[in-house]
């Protein structure tokens, strides 16, 4: 937490004609309201965060910006001048840019063709040559070294946000908006990108950054609005704010930062193991390189890391889902042979995927479908070949009511619920199984911080009980108020471990820099 | 020498290959865009009756009457491929079930024998019909004589569109962005790049060019109408394109191997050889699921393969 | 200041009714289209619709040869729906019928001397086998080598297309008519008496037997899909291939089997031309039928019901028959695919308004809104 606050920006709010102003911006989905009456404005030369929990409406706000939805209610100001955006050109048109979470790049072109797709200056006939010549300028400009003919599909996640954010550039944004910029970046990255965002400002871009992130906010920003619940709360000056009156915000109410607790139960025996796992990713290249490790019964093993260290393909090694080149998956003394999913659901490997919407759950079918997804084999719930469909829906209405999932019926699709709901839905079901392990990716991204409270609560009551969890995860503090003890991911080997009541966050920082 | 078997059969590969030529170009720009035309079978046959019927009742020489039915049949298939553009770009309906309805709306029991049988096309043969030409009058020469200088208008028609397709996918600015549209609409989408647009102009042009290669049939190859003239060349051009990796130059080889086994029974036949001629007809149907297999496997799908949204609709605004 | 924009939105209630009006309407719209259709080329629309509906279901024996039209597509119908539903495009049905006829007049060939309780269940089995192999050839590549089964399904229509013809036309083969005039004008072997399928008599209406069995077929995957574990995972990998791979289910057998299940029913609906209605290996007459292609259209337009299917392949059927009975001089041929492909778009387009909607934007609405606000 030290070095976040020494790069606190301390620059006074530039002043001058607001670059954006949003008025009244109401925009409704099939039951929920996205955005209520929301009032937001940039000014030249800030860099303003957007802070929320998911759910919040900062992305649908800023997709209204971008031209991307179409508001209900509302109107936007652009230089001043009212406009109506009907869309995404008409945005580029007036200069705002956007670096999405989930790149808008097209992966079998080339750098070069992807940035030629966004320029608005269009000779018919393309020149390769002029095009790599282009993006070498803007790369140069900006500090950030990409090669222009490599394929989107050949580089890391890292240098793809590079490419999206000289796209950005490129398309001449005056106003540039980053949405979660650091979920993919180590925290030396990070700062070295908050330093490109500053750059910008000062040459009189704005720069709006979405984030959830309190430390970043303070890090980069002049200024912040806080949304939740689809409304805007406040705008301050980030110089006058603090983490725990910004958190307030967030929330509604006071709450504490979370604290580690001390464990409760003893560690017992020897449960998850596994030996030099080696596999190969979807790239080509090995994705993890002679992973071993040892989890026990009661204990919580986090596995710290930037995402795209390797960390999903873990846990798809573990749970079967993916095939292993070399190595031993070994549960309760019985080996595994891998690429398997049905052994390991079998030996007792629970699964909460990274992905809950498109793996953990079949998003059409209802939630009774989605509580027997694995559990329909076993008897129960089945008459030989037959569904006891009445049965079914027994046990998905007792899973809605003891994880108190906020669902109208066992019937209405998966698909439907929020994202603290479903993954209660999937917690609750996979605990159902009574495994002997539990692995869980990401099993807070994108959640409120009422949903993350509840599910660190079950993941510590998993552990009470006996489980072997193994908690894989991209959010360090995550990691460190859960875990007993914490490994650390880079380029698909284990760097490090260390005892999580002693590890500092620059310590770990570093490892997951790759720097031992 | 161009008596040859050889050479008989190249220079037959190259007049059958030509309608499906066109038709696989046409294809390939659909799908390029991300649009899975199953309604080629159709286009072309309407092209073809609607190109016949203008030969057959518009006045002047054969010099203005043909061109103005190619151009009619263009303008039919274009037609035919606008109701499929609106089902699938506009409407969202699946391109698969309304590719197979334009196929049976437009085919051989549909529109095309709707149109035929009322104009009793049937009855005559066509006024005009494109020609084998004899290019400088080297006709003589050996080999690339028959095969390369004494074919028709329409055949070097179909190699000046296979160099402009190719060139505009690789070269031009428009090409870029359909490359974009078919592999991400999404990420098109978000750089102002109208997906609908580039879908419904490709579509478009992917009926034209199918027209055009249903009019090498009533025009040059048969000169004639008969219902279902085209055979399921249609569907046989769909194959081509994967066949060809979704690349231009390659669909005109594609073309000519198609076109070889087709013609190669018959002339054989022709020389009281008897080899089952199923065995050929059926390789290049055989061999275009091989290729599909290839291309199918792994990393070959993102160098070789499909563009990554053909076959399915874009929704801005889907949550 | 700008001109309306119109936009297509997810409605954000879906009502009940919805569903019923919608395909209604639909059905409306293409009739007019129809007429339209006929009136311009100088036929009147509904002297036309009259004289169709008549030639279905109303004249003489109408009723009877509509079933008779309407039994191979309640196979292929069935077919596809039976595949579509898992989101596998098998389009194949055409071929998988050929194989089903090929293997159940070369059974009843081989047991000829038998009676009929031994040939037509022998019929049924063999031409059920027939049509599951030749689908277990794009089931297999999709399952397996991730190939797209529309494609290699296609492909294969063609080479059953083909052996088809090898079988009646360029060889000697077990099938083809050996005699004299069989040397002459190539045609397939008759098939025994015993090889004919019973017929019921209900009235004046001839029931064939294989309607009966495409009933029996409709309840059995009804059930399947609805009640069964099988039916259970078919849903899951339809929605999501993932979370079915993750839930440990067998995607790629399921697939393989649920293609060849596919492909054994449209190679019941083969045996079925051969013991109901032509008790030979009619080469030209099947090619000529395009049974598996408007087996597609029937499933799409039941929304891949099974009882639906049976339903619309009655209706479909009656369209054919009559179209087949009133062709002449003063009857539009073609007519038929005219109005098959019209219903099919206008219930295709007509289903974008059941999730959709249309919303025209007035310039001055927004400005409007915000005064209200404010």
């Amino acid at each position: 937490m030290e070095t976040e606050r020494a790069y606190q920006a301390t620059a006074a709010v530039p002043s001058g004609t607001a670059a954006v102003v949003m008025r009244g911006i109401t925009k409704r989905f099939p039951g929920i309201v996205a955005n209520d009456d929301v009032t937001f404005e940039v000014a030249r030369g800030e860099v303003h965060a957007l802070l929320g929990e998911n759910g919040a409406g900062k992305t649908t706000l800023m997709n209204v910006l971008t031209g991307l939805y179409h508001p209900d209610e509302g109107e936007i100001e652009i230089g001043g001048q009212l406009i109506e955006l009907h869309s995404p050109r008409d945005a580029i048109d007036a200069g705002i840019g956007m670096v999405h979470q989930h790149f808008r790049l097209v992966e079998t072109l080339t750098v070069a063709e992807n940035i030629s797709l966004s320029l608005r200056d269009r000779p018919f006939v393309l020149s390769r040559r002029d095009a790599v010549r282009e993006v070498q300028r803007i790369a140069e400009a900006l500090h950030m070294p990409v090669d222009p003919e490599a394929r989107i599909w050949q580089l890391s996640v890292g240098e793809q946000q590079r490419v999206e954010i000289m796209k950005a550039v490129r398309s001449g944004s005056q106003v540039l908006i980053l949405d979660e910029p650091t979920a993919v970046l180590t925290p030396q990255e990070a700062q070295s990108l908050f330093e490109t965002l500053r750059v910008m400002a000062a040459e009189g871009h704005s720069v709006i950054v979405i984030t959830h992130k309190l430390h970043e906010v303070m890090a980069v920003s002049h200024r912040v609005t806080v949304l939740r619940g689809g409304r805007k709360i406040a705008t301050v000056r980030t110089a006058e704010a603090t983490v725990e009156s910004l958190a307030a915000m967030m929330v509604g109410r006071d709450i504490e930062l979370e604290q580690r607790q001390d464990r409760s139960s003893p560690v017992g025996e020897e449960v998850l193991r596994a030996d030099g796992l080696t596999a190969a990713g979807d790239r080509g290249f090995d994705a993890l390189r002679d992973v071993s490790l040892v989890v026990h019964a009661g204990e919580v093993l986090g596995v710290a890391g930037v995402a795209g260290n390797g960390q999903r393909e873990l846990a798809e090694a573990i749970t079967g889902l993916r095939p292993l080149a070399a190595g031993v998956v070994t549960v309760d003394g019985r080996k595994l042979g891998g690429g398997d999913p049905r052994e390991a659901i079998a030996a007792g490997v629970a699964h909460v995927p990274e992905d809950r919407l498109h793996t953990g759950v079949a998003p059409s079918l209802s939630i009774a479908s989605n509580v027997v997804l694995k559990s329909y084999r076993r008897g129960g719930v089945t008459r030989g070949p037959f569904l006891l469909l009445r049965r079914i829906r027994d046990r998905a209405v007792e899973l809605i009511r003891r994880y108190d999932v906020r669902a109208t019926s066992p019937e209405v699709p998966a698909r439907v619920l929020s994202g603290g709901n479903l993954q209660k839905v999937v917690l609750g079901r996979e605990f159902s199984g009574r495994p002997k392990v539990l692995v869980v990716a990401a099993p807070t991204r994108g959640l409120d911080v009422g949903a993350i409270e509840t599910v660190h609560d079950y993941l510590r009551e998993a552990a009470a009980d006996g489980v072997a969890v193994l908690l894989i995860s991209e959010d360090l503090d995550e990691v460190q108020a859960l875990a007993d003890r914490i490994v650390v991911m880079y380029e698909g080997a284990i760097v490090g471990e260390r005892d999580a009541r002693t590890a500092t966050t620059d310590e770990l920082g570093l490892l997951m820099a790759g720097v031992r | 020498m161009n008596d040859g078997i050889v050479v008989i059969v190249l220079a037959a590969a190259v007049a059958y290959g030509t309608p499906l030529l066109f038709a696989a170009l046409g294809e390939l720009l659909a799908e390029r865009s991300g649009v899975l035309n199953l309604g080629v079978e159709g286009m072309m046959l309407v092209g073809a009756v609607m190109g016949f019927l203008c030969v057959q009742h518009v006045g002047g020489s054969a010099g203005v009457a043909l061109p103005v039915a190619v151009l009619v049949a263009a303008v039919a298939g274009a037609g035919a491929s606008l109701i499929l553009a609106f089902l699938v770009i506009t409407l969202r309906a699946n391109q698969i079930v309304s590719g197979l309805a334009l196929t049976i709306f437009a085919g051989a029991a549909g529109l095309s024998s709707y149109v035929g049988n009322d104009f009793n096309l049937a009855d005559n043969p066509a006024r005009f019909s494109f020609r084998d030409l004899d290019v400088l009058g080297l006709d003589g020469v050996p080999i690339v004589g028959p095969i390369l200088l004494g074919q028709s208008w329409l055949v070097y028609g179909s190699w000046v569109c296979v160099v402009a397709v190719g060139l505009y996918l690789s070269r031009t600015r428009p090409g870029l962005n359909v490359r974009a549209v078919g592999e991400n609409p999404a990420a098109a989408d978000a750089m102002g790049i109208g997906v609908a647009r580039y879908r419904y102009l490709h579509t478009l042009a992917g009926g034209a060019l199918a027209g055009v290669g249903g009019a090498c049939f009533s025009l040059a190859l048969t000169p004639q109408w008969v219902d279902g003239l085209t055979a399921g060349a249609g569907w046989i051009a769909i194959a081509l394109v994967i066949f060809a990796f979704w690349r231009a130059d390659l669909c005109l080889v594609g073309a000519y191997v198609f076109g070889a086994f087709s013609a190669l029974p018959l002339i054989l036949q022709a020389r009281g050889v008897t080899i089952t001629p199923q065995l050929f007809q059926a390789l290049p149907y055989v061999m275009t699921i091989v290729v599909l297999v290839l291309v199918s496997t792994g990393t070959a799908r993102r160098r070789l393969g499909a563009p990554a949204a053909l076959g399915t609709p874009y929704v801005r605004e889907e949550r | 200041m700008t001109r309306p924009a119109v936009r297509i939105e997810r409605r954000l209630v879906q009502h009940r009714w919805l569903a019923v009006v919608v395909p209604l309407a639909s059905l409306a719209v293409a009739f007019a289209a129809i007429g339209l259709v006929l009136a311009i080329t100088g036929h009147a629309p509904w002297a036309t619709f009259r004289r169709l509906f008549d030639a279905a279901f109303l004249a003489d024996g109408a009723l009877s040869n509509t079933l008779v039209s309407a039994t191979p597509l309640a196979f292929t119908g069935l077919a596809a729906a039976v595949a579509f539903r898992m989101r596998l495009f098998n389009i194949g049905a055409e071929g998988q019928l050929y194989l089903g006829a090929i293997g159940a007049s070369g059974i009843a060939l081989l047991f000829a001397g038998q009676s009929s309780v031994v040939i037509v269940p022998a019929m049924i089995v063999v031409g059920a086998a027939a049509g599951a192999a030749w689908a277990a050839i794009p089931g297999v590549l999709r399952a397996f080598a991730h190939t797209n089964e529309i494609i290699t399904s296609l492909m294969l229509n063609y080479c059953a297309a083909l052996l088809l013809n090898y079988l009646i036309f360029d060889s000697q083969s077990y099938w083809r008519d050996d005699s004299a005039t069989g040397q002459l004008f190539p045609q397939g072997k008759m098939l025994a008496d015993a090889a004919s399928w019973p017929v019921w008599t209900i009235g004046s209406i001839a029931i064939p037997f294989g309607f009966v069995v495409g009933l029996t077929v409709a309840a059995v995957v009804w059930v399947l899909y609805a009640r069964t574990r099988f039916g259970f995972e078919a849903q899951v990998i339809a929605d999501s291939p993932r979370a079915a791979r993750y839930a440990g289910m067998r995607t790629r057998r399921k697939i393989l089997a649920v293609l060849c299940l596919s492909g054994a029913v449209a190679g019941v609906g083969g045996a079925s031309q051969m013991g109901d209605f032509r008790h030979i290996l009619d080469a030209r007459g099947l090619q000529q039928a395009n049974y598996g292609y408007t087996g597609i259209v029937v499933a799409a337009l039941a929304r891949f019901n099974p009882f639906a299917t049976l339903l619309v392949a009655f209706l479909l059927g009656g369209l054919e028959n009559a179209g087949y009975t009133l062709q002449g001089a003063d009857f539009p041929s073609g007519l038929v695919g005219v109005m098959q492909g019209l219903i099919l778009f206008a219930m295709l387009g007509g289903e974008l308004l059941v999730r959709y909607r249309i919303v025209i934007e007035r310039p001055g609405r927004i400005a409007a809104a915000a005064e209200a606000s404010a």
